[in-house]
């Protein structure tokens, strides 16, 4: 049987740059939405963390529920299509993205990210961040005020808690909270 | 080729010199060559159940070509019937030409029609239709073999596989929640790895599959979920990450300046929150798009 180039052929090689493109399109810097999937846990656990603490400064338990968010728009991103309709108590969450500055608006949880740790000593030094649980994704960011620092474990993402921390900011850590942590530093 | 075909035939016939035999043959030629083939088909087919006839391989081409032409001016499903018949007919006329009279035109012919079961299905699968595809290979895997039992078909049955895979992928695709479409290309691409595992295309769209499923996973994650769950759904993707992981490396290692496949690793160390390798693949990525660029500008 004489052999050419086969039908089948170019439909299989199509379908393979079609799928290149669907699955990987897009520079490695900036990651597409839709393929974070570090932004999506980290998400759904500040979610959680917002629901499992409490806030002793009775100026935290009016208005809305603020998370501010440095650096990683995919992260903002994410808390606003899937948890800024969602309420905290009876507060409404309000995702907010900050800007890259030690100055920043009084937030109940502040996610600051590993790019701008540098900034952390002096937004904890700010009168608005006296009450906030900051959040953080860089090693030793306990050591450097934050609360919650995710942390990779077993190929996943973890987090560890800083009760010292907490208790700093005015923040009652429920005990689930506690006890699904990572690691928990008094 | 009719005109040439009963040529042929007729001087056969004339040699054979069977009269009541070649009467029928005759009127068969006769009504194929003015183009009733209606008419041709009709008496091949009576003239078929002769035993004395159906034992010459000159009605079995002759009716060979009728179905042949008969299956292209048709259409759908009945055109399938038709080219079955002629696949038969010219077979079973390349099984009694021992003297390789009418080979010239019987081979060639019944290779066209396996040629349109092939062109069949690439057109299924095109069409998102993989159960007629299947149905359709397997149909032409037979008649491949049954004129030449010895053809080794593997080349063209890791394309097939590898196209049916992608169809499965696109219809996966279409909705994330058919999880029978990914479990069919999985097992389709593991077939093609079983039969070449040296093959590029599967390699790599098996890493994608799992890795995708994997994001597919923690995409679903929703304001329900709390942290134990949240937990319980990275564990499971990490199982389709750390498969994806060895199809993807051997993928790359295959081919190593496809950006793709540096990626497809770094997106998969990244799910399974390896930076240090997540960053080196990136950095790799950036290299090569650097040394494209540069290759460019020269």
């Amino acid at each position: 049987m004489r052999r050419g180039r086969h039908p089948l052929l170019a439909l299989a090689t199509g379908g393979l740059l079609l799928l290149l493109a669907a699955v990987l399109g897009g520079a490695a810097q900036q990651r597409e939405p839709d393929k974070d999937t570090t932004a999506m846990i980290q998400a759904s656990y500040i979610y959680n963390i917002a629901k499992l603490v409490q806030w002793r400064d009775p100026a935290m338990r009016n208005g809305p529920f603020v998370i501010g968010v440095m650096g990683s728009d995919n992260l903002y991103q994410e808390l606003v299509n899937k948890y800024a309709n969602r309420s905290i108590g009876k507060q409404p969450i309000e995702v907010r993205k900050l800007p890259e500055l030690p100055e920043v608006d009084r937030c109940h949880i502040l996610f600051v990210p590993g790019i701008d740790r540098a900034l952390l000593p002096g937004i904890l030094k700010q009168p608005n961040a006296r009450s906030t649980l900051v959040v953080t994704d860089f090693p030793d960011a306990l050591n450097h005020g934050a609360v919650v620092n995710f942390l990779a474990a077993r190929n996943t993402l973890k987090y560890e808690l800083s009760m010292a921390n907490a208790d700093k900011h005015r923040i009652d850590v429920g005990l689930t909270l506690r006890q699904l942590a990572d690691k928990v530093v008094e | 080729m009719k005109r040439t075909l009963s040529i042929v035939v007729g001087t056969v016939l004339l040699a054979t010199g069977a009269l009541a035999q070649g009467d029928m043959l005759a009127r068969v030629n006769q009504a194929y060559r003015a183009g009733d083939l209606k008419t041709a088909r009709s008496l091949a087919d009576e003239a078929a159940k002769d035993p004395a006839l159906a034992s010459t391989a000159e009605l079995w081409v002759l009716r060979g070509f009728i179905y042949k032409d008969l299956y292209k001016e048709t259409a759908g499903e009945q055109a399938a019937t038709l080219r079955d018949e002629a696949l038969a007919s010219l077979y079973t006329a390349n099984q009694q030409d021992h003297e390789r009279q009418f080979a010239a035109s019987s081979v060639p012919a019944y290779w066209f029609l396996a040629k349109t079961i092939y062109n069949d299905v690439a057109r299924a699968l095109g069409e998102l239709q993989p159960e007629r595809a299947i149905g359709l290979y397997a149909k032409y895997g037979e008649a491949v073999r049954r004129m030449a039992p010895d053809t080794v078909l593997t080349a063209q049955d890791v394309e097939y596989w590898n196209a049916l895979g992608t169809v499965y992928v696109k219809l996966f695709a279409e909705d994330r929640t058919q999880f029978k479409w990914y479990d069919k290309a999985v097992a389709v691409y593991m077939h093609v790895l079983q039969l070449d595992s040296s093959n590029y295309g599967a390699n790599y769209n098996l890493a994608t599959l799992f890795y995708n499923r994997g994001v597919y996973n923690i995409q679903r994650i929703s304001a329900d979920n709390d942290i134990p769950s949240l937990q319980q759904i990275q564990e499971a993707s990490r199982e389709f990450f750390s498969q994806a992981l060895p199809y993807m490396l051997k993928a790359h290692r295959m081919r190593p300046a496809r950006p793709e496949t540096i990626l497809g690793l770094e997106g998969i160390h990244y799910s399974l929150q390896d930076e240090e390798q997540s960053r080196h693949y990136r950095h790799l990525y950036e290299e090569l798009r650097h040394d494209e660029l540069k290759g460019k500008d020269k």
